[in-house]
C-alpha cells in the first residue's frame, strides 16, 4: 500500500538559510507519526510545502498519492491546523466554521456536530479575539475536522492546552487513528507525543535524523546499564579488557553492549562486590536529546 | 467555484469591517447631499450639470469604500492568517481570487445601490423643498444609477487585485490613498488628457460624473475594465507563485 503521505527529498530554502534540506519519509495509513524536532528544526516549513502552502526549491511531497493542490475536495482527505492564530479575531467560532463549510461541501449540521466534539458549542457564538489559546487550538481542529477527513496534519496542537486538553487531545488522536485513519504530529515537546505516537520522524536543521517506529527506536538505545561497584576502578579496566565499553558517570559506571549477567561474571573474575545494576530504560526524550545533540565544535 | 464565492461572502457578511463601511459610506453620501443641498443657490443647482454633480456625488464615496472592502477582503486574511485555512480548504489559488472578485464586486453593488438610494431618496426631496426643478434628464440619471453600481464593483475588484499585489494592509491602505489622493488627483489635475485613462477618473467617468476632461461613461467603462482585467492578471500571477 503507497504511504499516505509522503516527503521526496523535499528542500527549501529562504535566502542563504536552509531551511528543509532533502528531506524524504513516508506515512502509513492508521498511524499515528509524531514530527519531532527543536525549535527551529524545519517541521511548520515541512508541513507547508507538504500542504501546497509553500513551494519546495527542490523535491516534491505527496498526499494520497497526489500534490495536495491536486486533491479533490481536500478537506474531506486531509484536515490540518498549522497555526492557533490563523482565524479572524473578529468572527465568531461558529462563523469561522460557516464560512470554510460551503467549500467542503458539507452540510451546516456538521459546523454543530465538530463545534459538540471539539466542546466549543458554548463559545460558538462568541468573537474569537475572547478566545484562550486552548480554544482557539480546539477551534482550529474543528475546522480541521469538518470535512470528516482521513488525515490530520497538526502543528504543535498541544500548545495552550491545559493537562486535561492534552489528555483529551491525545485520546482523540488514538482513537482517529483506531478507525484506520492517520495522523501526523508535530511538536517540539516529547512529553506530549510520547504516549500517543506509533512512529516518529525527527528532524533537526531541517535533515533527518531518524525515521522509525517508536519501539524500534528505544530499543535501538537501550541495553545501557548502570553499576555501583566497590572498586570502579578496577572494574571498569577489567571491563575495557573484555572489550565491553564503560564510562564514568557520578561515580558509577555505565555499560553498553553487555549483558547484566556478563558483567557479574567479569566483576567475579576481577574480584569486585557490586552494590547495585541497573538496567536503564531510555524515555523518547532521551533518545531525542541524543539524536538531536550539536557535535561539539 | 460557487462554494468558494458562498465563502467569501460569508467572510464579508460575519465580521463587522463591511457593515461599518457601508455605514461610512451612507454618513458621507448623506452628507454630501445634504451639505450641498442647503448651502449651493437655487442657481448653482438648476442646471443638469449642477445636479449631474450633486446626485452622482454618492457615486465616489460608494466607490471609495468598495475599493477599501474589497481591499481588506484580502489584507485581512494575511493579516490575521486566515488565508492559510483558505487555501487548505481550496489550495486552487486562482478559483479563490475569482471568488473572492465576484463576492468584492457583489459587495461594491451593494454599497452603490445603497449610497444611490441614499442620494436620490433625500436629494430629490431637498431639490423640492428649495423649489429646484429636476433637469436631470432620464438617460443621465440611469447613468448615474447603473454607472455608479458598475464602477462600484470594478472598483471593489481593483482594490480585491491591488490587496492580493501588496498584501500587507497597512501597506495596501497607504498606497492606495497615496495613489488616490497624490498620483491620480495630481495627474488628472495637472494633464488631464493623460489623467483621464486612470483607474480612478475611469470610475469616475463611468459613474456619469460631468467633470470636463473626463473620459465618456461608455469610454470611462472600457478604461476601467481594462485595469480592472490588468490588475487581475497580475493578482493571479503574484498568488500563484508566493508562499503563505
Amino acid at each position: 500500500m503507497p504511504p499516505v503521505l509522503s516527503a521526496v527529498e523535499l528542500t527549501k530554502r529562504f535566502g542563504d538559510t536552509t531551511a528543509v534540506s532533502d528531506l524524504s519519509f513516508g506515512l502509513d495509513a492508521g498511524t499515528v507519526t509524531g514530527f519531532l524536532g527543536p525549535n527551529g528544526a524545519g517541521k511548520t516549513t515541512t508541513m507547508r510545502l507538504i500542504l501546497g502552502l509553500a513551494e519546495p526549491d527542490r523535491g516534491r511531497a505527496f498526499v494520497f498519492g497526489r500534490p495536495y493542490a491536486e486533491l479533490d475536495r481536500p478537506a474531506t482527505r486531509v484536515g490540518a491546523v498549522l497555526e492557533s492564530a490563523d482565524l479572524h479575531p473578529g468572527r465568531t467560532g461558529r462563523d469561522h466554521l460557516r464560512v470554510l463549510a460551503p467549500v467542503a461541501q458539507v452540510p451546516t449540521s456538521r459546523v454543530e456536530d465538530v463545534l459538540r466534539l471539539v466542546d466549543l458549542e458554548g463559545a460558538a457564538d462568541r468573537r474569537v479575539k475572547g478566545y484562550s489559546l486552548g480554544m482557539r487550538q480546539r477551534l482550529g481542529l474543528a475546522a480541521a475536522l469538518l470535512g470528516d477527513p482521513e488525515l490530520l496534519v497538526l502543528d504543535e496542537p498541544a500548545n495552550g492546552l491545559d493537562p486535561e486538553g492534552v489528555r483529551w487531545l491525545r485520546d482523540f488522536l488514538r482513537e482517529f487513528a483506531a478507525e484506520g485513519r492517520t495522523v501526523f504530529v508535530s511538536s517540539h515537546l516529547l512529553a506530549e507525543v510520547a504516549q500517543t505516537v506509533d512512529q516518529v520522524v525527527i528532524i533537526n536543521r531541517g535533515r533527518l535524523v531518524v525515521e522509525s517506529p517508536l519501539e524500534e527506536l528505544t530499543a535501538r538505545l537501550a541495553g545501557t546499564i548502570r553499576i555501583e561497584a566497590a572498586k570502579p576502578d578496577v572494574l571498569e579496566c577489567a571491563l575495557r579488557n573484555e572489550g565491553v565499553a564503560a564510562e564514568r558517570v557520578n561515580g558509577a559506571l555505565r555499560v553498553h553492549g553487555a549483558t547484566a549477567d556478563r558483567i557479574g561474571e567479569i566483576a567475579l573474575a576481577a574480584n569486585v562486590a557490586l552494590r547495585q545494576v541497573v538496567t536503564e530504560s531510555p524515555s523518547l526524550e532521551d533518545v531525542f536529546l541524543e539524536l538531536t545533540a550539536e557535535p561539539p565544535s | 467555484m460557487s462554494g468558494q464565492f458562498v465563502s467569501e461572502l460569508r467572510k464579508v457578511r460575519t465580521t463587522r469591517t463591511a457593515p461599518l463601511l457601508l455605514l461610512a459610506a451612507v454618513a458621507f453620501a448623506l452628507l454630501g447631499i445634504v451639505a450641498v443641498g442647503l448651502s449651493a443657490t437655487v442657481e448653482e443647482l438648476a442646471r443638469e450639470d449642477d445636479q449631474r454633480t450633486f446626485f452622482g456625488s454618492a457615486a465616489t464615496n460608494a466607490v471609495f469604500f468598495a475599493t477599501f472592502v474589497g481591499l481588506l477582503v484580502v489584507t485581512n486574511e494575511f493579516r490575521y492568517g486566515t488565508i492559510r485555512p483558505t487555501l487548505l480548504f481550496e489550495p486552487r489559488r486562482r478559483v479563490v481570487l475569482a471568488a473572492k472578485l465576484a463576492a468584492a464586486a457583489l459587495a461594491g453593488v451593494l454599497f452603490a445601490a445603497v449610497c444611490t438610494v441614499v442620494s436620490f431618496g433625500f436629494g430629490l426631496p431637498l431639490l423640492a423643498a428649495r423649489d429646484v426643478d429636476i433637469a436631470l434628464t432620464g438617460p443621465h440619471a440611469l447613468t448615474i444609477v447603473f454607472g455608479t453600481l458598475a464602477a462600484a464593483a470594478l472598483g471593489a475588484m481593483m482594490g480585491v487585485a491591488v490587496g492580493a499585489l501588496i498584501r500587507n494592509q497597512v501597506g495596501a491602505i497607504v498606497v492606495l490613498a497615496g495613489y488616490s489622493v497624490a498620483f491620480d488627483t495630481l495627474l488628472f489635475a495637472t494633464m488631464p488628457s493623460l489623467g483621464r485613462f486612470l483607474p480612478a477618473e475611469a470610475l469616475s467617468a463611468l459613474a456619469g460624473l460631468p467633470d470636463e476632461g473626463l473620459l465618456t461613461p461608455g469610454v470611462g467603462a472600457a478604461v476601467a475594465l481594462a485595469w480592472t482585467l490588468a490588475f487581475s492578471v497580475a493578482a493571479a500571477a503574484r498568488t500563484d507563485r508566493s508562499d503563505v
